[in-house]
């Protein structure tokens, strides 16, 4: 017996034990190669994935270091079946290459005859490859490099792109530090991905994702196009670009449904480019509009259907994917390591709030109980409109109130789903409501002025999830969300894990309605919540104000 | 041997042994002990019986055999001869002479050895030709003929031919192998078979038995692999078997899996049992074989009296035990087991072969995996076998040392040391210092505690409602923990979580809220978070409020909301009446409506009559322990007490026949069959009176060569040939020493 800090368990997944001495070293020496798929206060968990040995092949580590690393800081024995399979698994990625001939243009090599006959035999890949040019040589049709790697991959032989990329249009941008300074984490990020080709940068929100999309843009020195979720989070980067590069108004483009300019750095949403009419992209052409240098693909983990479908066209482009997380909820992490490539580079959320970038934050869950009338009501009514009723409770409401009246003075969030109730609490807050229908000006408006401090509350809707930059925000109050989906959670969070200035813990509250349906989904969250590591604790309504 | 004069005859010879030779004989052939003979005599004719002699030429190794079969070439002959024909240094010769003559497969001394008469028939090679005439006809050869000839000497092997006794003249020779034949280079031995006689083997292999030399075992290839990762590989298997086969075993005491018609384990079982402990179809089959070679799970009856396969009640015996305990019964059974494993998942004919199914039992396997392991003993603590050549360099010796066992059970060697990496008693190709001790007779147990993990009996619960046990946990305690959480995660720790339905099960199993708490908080090194509280005291709360009857079927709870959602969600399908504000009705059978309540969230109990809460827990199933099977455990002590006995009951029949005045005729059949074997193995001549097909009495002297089958093979001095008589038919034997 090894007194190490880890234990291997059958089914792949690693325990690793927090409070042992030796746990940071062992942490980062499974880090290349594991997932984290939970960090609760004791014991977190990782997990071994073929996709995770695959990235970990790609950032230059063998079979030989992951054994190492396993038998030296497991406490017990490691089923030997797991160290043969783990050999054998990281042994798939790289025996096919795809290169480029100075003939015959994109082929496909391998060093290894009986996987190349399997292959190329296999008819999944029908269409895809040409001529035959050597016993282990195939020529590739160039339009294919993507759709190939992603069939490779199902096949379980990835391969590794050697073809190269163009250069694309040079076009100079430089990142301009005056007064702020490119944080080590973000630089690494940047030249991981840089010396990697294309690939993903994972980073915890609120760790400064678009800065490490602008230092890679000035590694690149090209013109670049920037996928992003929505015309917020456009104006966003345009904000961030203009403050941070050298870049000017000018030289950068918006490419929404509102605006449609193409410069040598565009903005586009997913939305625009996912629009379709009479069955046809009318914006696909913005993909070809340029000879783009790079391309940026914000928030990986939502990157819709489609876009995979342009971008497996897009593969002689450098690509550059930001995300705080690989988890898609579609299950397509997959395409997300063939598309756009491996991970480059992997901050654990942990650690990254270690060290002082992102602010701790307090998770309260909050619970009501429904009142008689409102129970029986709840009773009888139809499932699909459970969730509604137990959302938008009355009592929430009032608890709600309480609580930004116990917050009064601090920057304050309140979200909701359910229209209707964010509209009746802003009424009897007093504060501005967000929602689908306001006009993205006056959205913007309202965000500058709480960033600036004129407003301390606003209440928002789903619409203010994804991207938008709310610094100040130090208390979260959450009155119904959708279904608990795990994404979204990290959404919210992150939302209050921008640093604050008086380095404040954030506080995140849901109020939830006991025994109903909306306590299951509170389940969820707390989970996730747990798993990443946060201070999670519930407490009665009736109990408030909780000191701090 | 005794100084006296030579032996006349095998019996003789018995007689002359002091006892403790003849233990040894009984002891490395025991079939001669059972029944204990009545004398030497007997016994000496038992010695030479076919069967016997097989076996005892089975023991013997490549060394041995052409000592052997040197001295049915040139016997009777003194040891230099013999050393001069066969290729190993004198020494080496003496030594394997020695053991011969011990295994009673040769007798005679120094001066002269005589191979026991069965022995030529089973391995002689006719004489051949003269040198001289070898010389001519090799050089008369083509090339065709040459190569068949030279094929033939070095396999060892006879050639099949279309007819092989059909004389040939060298001139009307056409075909190779004729020319050979007519040469007299190829001898026929059947009608269908050749082989390459005596003298011209000599003449080939320059003037030796074999060209190489025999007298060197071939080594292993080994490479340096610290001891203490062999170990450590080693334990992490054993914890394995040991962990793997509670799984399954506790998992098929709640749900046995149905004993197929043939009484085997269907396919799907096998699978599902494969999934189940997360390893591969020919492990999860190795665990389930051994576990039933362990007397731990057996064909018993599951609650519809079917037949299935469950745990048996030594299994609680067995689970009760130290984890090194555990794991020597298991690698006990695996080293005994007769059931060829491997063999579970290929087809016979188009019939797939099912874990457990009867026809897999090989009587050589345990002795053949015995002597793989037992030839692995040589490598010394750091040493294991070298990768890629290891395991051939093993199969190279064990040919060595058994040259007569058929080359396809050396295919299983492969097998072998995979099952033994499996069970733990090899690490990384060495042998871990607990297999070692099995292996040589010693206590394994407490060199595999200390490797083993201990033992723990608490957990890590944490705020996303999972607990972790480091380590292995203790039986008891472990059981407990799994019926409030459920298994998330398992290996050499285990990860549970916590659920409202794991909750209740523990509730439903009749648990108190208070018991809940009070285990948590004993059981875990870390604060019970708060959000685990928040759970139990929901669940609890939920728990309990509606209460279910049976008779009729009713429903009643103080919560008359609770009733109301759940008339307006089911009234219809549950044919649920509310007959008061609290209390509902309804002529669905209580089975149906349970599950479909707790479909719909609730969370009810079962009243009993009396208005108290009925419990419910899971029905374990056991099956009995099968009595172990006879003459499996190799019991020295027992065997030694029994030859012991023999060669005194042995001693005494010698005695009583010495002072018999003289020897009288042979009238039984147990004498009958003894005069003739003597008088077989000494070539004397005997009188014998014989019933022919008529009915008739006649009175013969033969010179008998063979006695088996039934049959006496003899020369018949009146015909002037040899022929058979049934033994049945003898009904007295005289030697020319005895009289009325």
């Amino acid at each position: 017996m090894n007194d190490g800090p880890l234990i291997v368990q059958s089914d792949k997944t690693l325990l690793l034990e927090v409070d042992h001495e030796r746990a940071a070293e062992a942490r980062r020496a499974i880090a290349p190669f594991a997932e984290l798929e939970r960090s609760p206060e004791h014991i977190h968990t990782y997990r071994l994935t073929p996709l995770g040995l695959w990235n970990a092949r790609a950032a230059g580590h063998d079979a030989e270091q992951v054994i190492d690393a396993l038998l030296a800081h497991s406490r017990y024995a490691v089923p030997h079946s797991l160290l043969v399979d783990i050999a054998e698994t990281m042994d798939r990625y790289g025996r096919l290459r795809l290169e480029k001939h100075p003939i015959h243009g994109l082929v496909l090599i391998s060093a290894d005859h009986a996987v190349f006959t399997e292959v190329t035999r296999s008819k999944k890949l029908a269409g895809m490859l040409g001529e035959l040019l050597d016993p282990d040589t195939i020529a590739v049709h160039p339009s294919q490099r993507g759709n190939l790697k992603q069939a490779l991959l199902k096949l379980g032989w990835p391969a590794e792109d050697f073809a190269g990329y163009v250069d694309g249009e040079a076009h100079q941008i430089d990142l301009v530090e005056d007064g702020w300074n490119l944080r080590d984490y973000q630089k690494q990020a940047a030249e991981s991905f840089w010396h990697g080709g294309s690939g993903v940068v994972v980073l915890p929100c609120g760790a400064g994702k678009t800065i490490v999309g602008a230092a890679a843009m000035a590694h690149a020195k090209a013109t670049t196009l920037i996928l992003v979720t929505n015309t917020v989070s456009a104006r966003q980067w345009k904000h961030e670009l203009l403050k941070r590069t050298s870049l000017t108004e000018d030289e950068i483009g918006e490419y929404s449904g509102a605006r449609k300019e193409i410069r040598p750095v565009t903005i586009a949403t997913y939305q625009v480019l996912t629009h379709k009419r009479n069955g046809v992209h009318p914006h696909l052409e913005l993909l070809d509009a340029r000879d783009w240098g790079l391309i940026v693909y914000d928030e990986v983990h939502l990157l819709p259907a489609p876009v995979f479908r342009m971008s497996a066209d897009l593969q002689a482009r450098r690509r550059i994917g930001l995300t705080a997380t690989l988890i898609r909820e579609d299950g397509r992490e997959g395409d997300v390591f063939s598309l756009i490539g491996p991970k480059r580079y992997d901050a654990p959320w942990k650690d990254i709030e270690a060290q002082g970038w992102i602010a701790p934050a307090d998770c309260v869950e909050v619970r009501v109980t429904l009142p008689d009338g409102e129970r029986l009501a709840y009773a009888t009514a139809e499932p699909e409109e459970r969730y509604r009723l137990a959302s938008c409770t009355f009592s929430k409401s009032r608890v709600a109130e309480q609580l930004v009246r116990q917050h009064q003075g601090e920057p304050t969030l309140v979200i909701g789903q359910y229209l209707d109730q964010l509209d009746e609490l802003g009424e009897h807050l007093g504060a501005p409501v967000i929602k689908g229908e306001t006009s993205v000006k006056e959205r913007e408006e309202l965000f500058n002025a709480f960033r600036e401090g004129e407003i301390d509350l606003l209440v928002v809707s789903k619409v203010a999830n994804f991207s938008i930059d709310l610094p100040e925000a130090a208390v979260a109050i959450q009155v119904s969300g959708s279904f608990g989906s795990r994404q979204e959670e990290a959404q919210r969070l992150g939302r209050l894990l921008r640093p604050k200035a008086d380095g404040k813990t954030a506080r995140f509250y849901t109020i939830v309605a006991r025994d109903t349906v909306d306590a299951d989904f509170a389940q969820n969250r707390q989970r996730f919540l747990a798993e990443q590591g946060y201070a999670y604790r519930i407490v009665d309504s009736d109990d408030l104000p909780i000191k701090d | 041997m005794s100084s006296s004069a030579p032996p006349r005859t095998l019996a003789d010879q018995f007689r002359s042994w002091p006892d403790e030779r003849l233990v040894a004989l009984l002891e490395v052939r025991p079939d001669l002990a059972v029944p204990a003979p009545t004398d030497s005599a007997q016994l000496a004719s038992r010695a030479v019986v076919r069967v016997s002699v097989v076996r005892a030429l089975d023991l013997l190794d490549r060394l041995q055999l052409e000592t052997l079969l040197t001295v049915i070439q040139v016997g009777p002959a003194p040891s230099d001869v013999v050393h001069s024909f066969v290729n190993a240094a004198p020494e080496a010769v003496d030594a394997a002479l020695d053991r011969l003559s011990e295994l009673a497969l040769i007798w005679g001394d120094p001066e002269t050895w005589r191979p026991v008469t069965v022995v030529a028939e089973l391995l002689g090679l006719p004489p051949g030709p003269p040198a001289r005439e070898i010389d001519a006809a090799l050089a008369d050869l083509d090339d065709r003929a040459r190569t068949i000839l030279d094929h033939l000497d070095e396999t060892d092997a006879a050639g099949t031919v279309a007819n092989a006794t059909w004389p040939v003249r060298i001139t009307d020779a056409s075909t190779p192998t004729e020319v050979l034949l007519a040469h007299r280079l190829l001898v026929p031995r059947d009608e269908r078979h050749v082989v390459v006689p005596w003298s011209v083997r000599l003449r080939l292999r320059g003037g030796r038995s074999t060209r190489e030399r025999i007298d060197a075992v071939p080594g292993l290839a080994v490479g340096d692999r610290a001891q203490d990762l062999v170990d450590r590989g080693a334990a992490g298997a054993a914890y394995e078997l040991i962990r793997r086969t509670e799984m399954l075993l506790e998992t098929w005491a709640t749900r046995p899996p149905g004993g197929l018609r043939t009484g085997g384990l269907g396919v799907r079982d096998l699978r599902a049992a494969a999934e189940l402990i997360h390893a591969d179809l020919p492990t999860a089959a190795l665990i389930i074989e051994t576990a039933t070679a362990a007397g731990l799970l057996a064909l018993g009856m599951n609650d519809e009296l079917d037949s299935a396969w469950l745990p048996t009640d030594s299994y609680d015996v067995w689970a009760g035990r130290s984890g090194a305990e555990r794991w020597l019964t298991l690698a006990k059974a695996w080293q005994e087991n007769p059931r060829l494993v491997s063999a579970i998942g290929s087809r016979d004919g188009d019939k797939p072969i099912n874990a457990l199914s009867p026809g897999l039992e090989r009587t050589w396997l345990a002795a053949d995996r015995q002597t793989a392991l037992t030839a692995l003993l040589d490598l010394a603590p750091g040493q294991a076998l070298a990768a890629g050549t290891g395991i051939a360099s093993l199969v190279e010796r064990l040919r060595w040392r058994f040259p007569r066992r058929p080359a396809g059970r050396f295919e299983l060697v492969g097998p072998h040391l995979d099952e033994a990496a499996l069970v733990g008693i090899t690490g990384l190709s060495g042998v871990s210092s607990f297999g070692r001790a099995l292996l040589t007779g010693d206590d394994p147990v407490p060199v595999l505690d200390a490797l083993l993990p201990t033992p723990i009996d608490h957990v890590l619960i944490q705020a996303d409602l999972t607990a972790v046990a480091p380590g292995p946990l203790e039986q008891e305690f472990g059981r407990q923990l799994s019926l409030l959480a459920d298994v998330e995660s398992r290996g050499g720790a285990t990860v549970y979580r916590f659920t409202v339905d794991s909750v209740r099960r523990a509730f439903d199993s009749g648990w108190s809220v208070v018991e809940v708490k009070d285990f948590l908080a004993s059981s875990s090194r870390t604060p019970v978070p708060q959000a685990l509280d928040y759970l139990v005291d929901d669940v609890s709360r939920r728990f309990g409020t509606l209460r279910l009857g049976v008779a009729e079927s009713f429903l009643r709870s103080d919560d008359e909301t609770a009733l109301t959602e759940l008339m307006h969600l089911s009234a219809g399908a549950l044919r649920l009446r509310r007959i008061a504000p609290t209390v509902i009705v309804s002529d669905v059978p209580l089975q149906v409506l349970l599950p479909k309540l707790r479909e719909l969230g609730a969370a009810p109990v079962v009243e009993a009559a009396d208005g108290t809460v009925r419990v419910a827990k899971p029905e374990e199933f056991r099956a009995r322990t099968p009595r172990p099977r006879p003459g499996t455990g190799r019991d020295n002590a027992r065997l030694a007490a029994r030859t012991s006995a023999v060669v005194a009951a042995v001693r005494a029949g010698d005695r009583a026949a010495a002072s018999r005045p003289s020897r009288g005729p042979a009238r039984t059949p147990a004498d009958v069959m003894t005069a003739l074997r003597e008088a077989a193995a000494s070539g004397d001549e005997v009188w014998i009176s014989y019933l022919d097909n008529h009915g008739t009495s006649t009175e013969r002297i033969v010179r008998p060569r063979e006695v088996g089958g039934g049959q006496l093979t003899a020369y018949d001095e009146r015909s002037d040939e040899v022929r058979t008589f049934a033994v049945h038919r003898i009904n007295e034997v005289r030697t020319s020493g005895a009289d009325e």
